[in-house]
């Protein structure tokens, strides 16, 4: 059987442990009672024992890790003879753990929305109900609570807000009305600056236009999580080189445009240069045999980022085909987590809008990026960013030569048509 | 820091600066204190400024008093707020009223310090928020330390002041991370304005304090408005200008505590304020606290008891949309 070791709860503030030093190893046999670990808690460091005996099979957190308390540390398997084996889904466990851990803000949002759901039940008042402001503002105002309340053009209780949309709704026609709504005006301000018996489309529109009056326009989810990469985009240390390459060699095939050709030759030149398709994890570079790029593309006005893997495994024809699938699923909103994550390098090109050159931002968790420019007699302008973090100049350089004399190889280039007709 | 490092820093401070100032508890010296709080001050001051006492609470509180009168500034740490019952009858009878009764000839500058609050199941006995008790005796000053700026400065200033404060933190409190800012003119009769807004004023201290700032902009989105919240850094004296002249502006209450609803605190905060601005509101004051009940141990129902973030949300939300925000 095996028995899960969880970080225990050791004191009465305790939230998360650290483990500060395993007195066993994997493998070990552990005594029922004997301690297995050293945990620091907010007070002090205490020794956690096994409540059970057996072989110590796996340990999930590393030493110097914290985890909150409840989240199992380490399992044991009370039957020896099983203990032997070796367990193989640590990795799937601790990733598992660290995401438990975050407690995010969207999910205590999700929550509150939950409970808000519940309906609230309606307490009968009599008419003329209203909060004591309420009550001031209408005295004010001149206006009889208990008239409107059984015209039904106040509601029962009635609010200050409520009398206030009352009295100066009546300064406005319909269409005025609609436009305040769009910037999100309040009826007062305007009534109180305009200064007019009855306030029409124009003069609002012409009151807009005096104050510079912004109008408010919502933030969609797709570019929200845009803005919200972007921002984790500043961490990045970034260097730039500038080339130019000779597009002009590149044999005309039908159905395969120039960015296809860029993403497969990125892909193959990718292949002699490890550190492109290497991630940053901690202490360590986590370098991945196939070359995945991602490829910006824009719908209208959104940015999808979506991913084209193993670039070198295939033919300009099935990247093609890659692309337009991917493009199609972006127009649709039917990219899903898989089609969006996993690539090292990143590609962006402008070069349909007759610009010369530009550079782009590197996306998170990327070595770098290139930025392609209009083709100009034959020759493009490129742009080259790279995370300082996993590749040095160096070899940036003789990364980006080695693309660039590419495009010279006409040997490869046929190689590369070839496949496709 | 830590919010315990900011309270152990007033004391090492005042006991540096002042040889009359001492302290004494359960476990304040060699085991530098329960929580830590009084961590390292033994070996530094030695064991007749850090004094080791019995588990006797009404000896500690009278104890701290003869100390006073006999010209000390001492610093009394009971364990838990949950203990001081045990001391009432020092602190009610004798510490709060001393001053009055000997016309003023006797000041007690003593400081009684203690956590209160739901922990994480330590169940009924040890999980009280006790502030109505000590709020409500005429002759204590009570402070509450939300923050380490108000851990720090606040307990200074009890440390300083002539009168008896009963200085409440939280127990949760005590590992958190959090730093002191700056104050040039700290009072703790001030309460703090920890964020401004329009739409509602949320009265709160300790860690419903914390637990309010983080859902608050959960609120202003869903309801459409901001919200003005203040901390409390003494609740007797209570600032109550402050809290009524920020309603006079929003128009609306919320008073959020972790007491149980019947008899709390925020009944004194709420009946204040309608003394002061009935005219002005716009809906009738929210109380947030515990249910009615003993804490529970059994961690889902003591979650279900006590005053969470996600809760506080909900119910201000709710609370807005019935009456008209």
């Amino acid at each position: 059987m095996e028995y899960k070791i969880t970080m225990p709860q050791l004191t009465d503030t305790m939230e998360t442990g650290k483990i500060v030093r395993w007195l066993k190893k994997e493998g070990d046999y552990v005594q029922e009672n004997e301690p297995v670990v050293e945990v620091e808690t907010d007070k002090a460091v205490m020794e956690v024992p096994s409540f059970r005996s057996g072989i110590l099979k796996k340990i999930f957190v590393e030493e110097g890790e914290e985890v909150p308390v409840g989240t199992q540390i380490a399992v044991i398997e009370t039957d020896v003879e099983k203990g032997k084996e070796k367990s193989s889904h640590k990795e799937e466990i601790s990733k598992d753990i660290k995401e438990k851990h975050k407690e995010s803000k969207e999910e205590l949002e999700k929550k509150v929305l939950e409970q808000i759901k519940q309906e609230e039940e309606k307490i009968e008042l009599p008419e003329s109900s209203a909060s004591p402001s309420a009550k001031k503002l209408a005295k004010e105002l001149g206006i009889d609570i208990k008239k409107y309340q059984e015209q039904g053009l106040l509601p029962v209780p009635a609010h200050e807000k409520d009398i206030k949309e009352l009295f100066y709704k009546n300064f406005f026609t319909k269409e005025a009305l609609e436009i305040l709504q769009k910037y999100n005006l309040s009826l007062e301000e305007v009534v109180k600056q305009i200064k007019k018996e009855k306030i029409s489309k124009k003069d609002i529109l012409k009151f807009i236009q005096n104050n510079n009056i912004p109008q408010i326009v919502p933030i969609s989810d797709v570019q929200k999580r845009v803005i919200e990469n972007l921002q984790r985009s500043i961490s990045i240390p970034v260097f730039h080189i500038y080339e130019e390459i000779k597009t002009g060699n590149i044999p005309d095939i039908e159905g395969i445009t120039l960015t296809v050709w860029l993403i497969k030759i990125l892909g193959d030149t990718m292949q002699n240069h490890y550190r492109t398709r290497a991630k940053l994890e901690g202490d360590i570079y986590k370098v991945y045999p196939n070359s995945n790029i991602c490829v910006a593309i824009a719908v209208e006005e959104e940015l999808f980022v979506p991913v084209i893997k193993n670039v070198n495994l295939k033919s300009l024809k099935e990247i093609a085909d890659d692309l337009n699938k991917l493009k199609e699923k972006a127009k649709q909103r039917k990219l899903t987590l898989e089609d969006l994550t996993g690539s090292t390098f990143s590609l962006s090109n402008l070069g349909m809008f007759n610009i010369l050159s530009f550079d782009a931002i590197i996306p998170p968790e990327r070595v770098g990026i290139v930025a392609i420019g209009t083709e100009i007699r034959g020759k493009t302008k490129i742009t080259f960013s790279f995370d300082h973090r996993i590749i040095n100049g160096r070899e940036a350089a003789i990364f980006v030569d080695e693309f660039k004399n590419r495009f010279l190889d006409k040997d490869y280039l046929n190689k590369l048509k070839k496949e496709v007709v | 820091m830590l919010y315990r490092e900011a309270l152990n820093k007033a004391m090492d401070e005042m006991m540096e600066k002042d040889p009359s100032v001492v302290i004494l508890g359960e476990d304040v010296g060699f085991y530098g204190g329960n929580y830590k709080v009084t961590e390292g001050l033994y070996a530094k001051y030695g064991r007749k400024r850090v004094i080791d006492t019995p588990i006797a609470e009404n000896s500690i509180v009278g104890t701290a008093i003869g100390m006073a009168i006999g010209g000390l500034r001492p610093i009394a740490e009971i364990m838990t707020v949950n203990f001081s019952l045990l001391a009432m009858d020092q602190i009610v009878n004798q510490l709060a009223k001393i001053r009055y009764m000997s016309g003023g000839k006797i000041v007690l500058p003593v400081v009684i310090r203690m956590p209160q609050g739901v922990a994480k199941q330590l169940a009924a006995q040890h999980s009280q928020s006790l502030e109505r008790f000590f709020a409500s005796v005429p002759g204590l000053r009570v402070f509450v330390a939300s923050d380490a700026t108000t851990a720090y400065y606040g307990l200074k200033y009890a440390i300083t002041t002539d009168d008896p404060v009963i200085f409440l933190e939280h127990t949760l409190l005590y590992p958190e991370k959090m730093e002191i800012e700056e104050e040039k003119n700290f009072s703790p009769y001030r309460a703090r304005i920890k964020k401004e807004g329009e739409g509602i004023t949320i009265v709160s201290y300790l860690k419903m304090l914390h637990d309010t700032l983080k859902v608050v902009p959960i609120i202003e989105k869903e309801l459409n408005t901001t919200c003005e919240v203040i901390d409390l850094c003494s609740i007797n004296p209570l600032d109550i200008s402050t809290i009524a002249n920020s309603v006079k502006k929003t128009k609306r209450l919320v008073v959020i505590t972790e007491e149980p609803k019947t008899g709390s605190y925020a009944n004194e905060i709420i009946n204040k304020v309608l003394e002061e601005v009935f005219y002005e509101l716009d809906a009738p004051p929210l109380k947030i606290g515990s249910e009615d009940v003993p804490t529970p141990y059994n961690r889902t129902l003591e979650l279900a008891s006590i005053p969470t973030p996600e809760k506080i949300a909900s119910l201000i939300i709710k609370w807005g949309r019935k009456h008209g925000i």
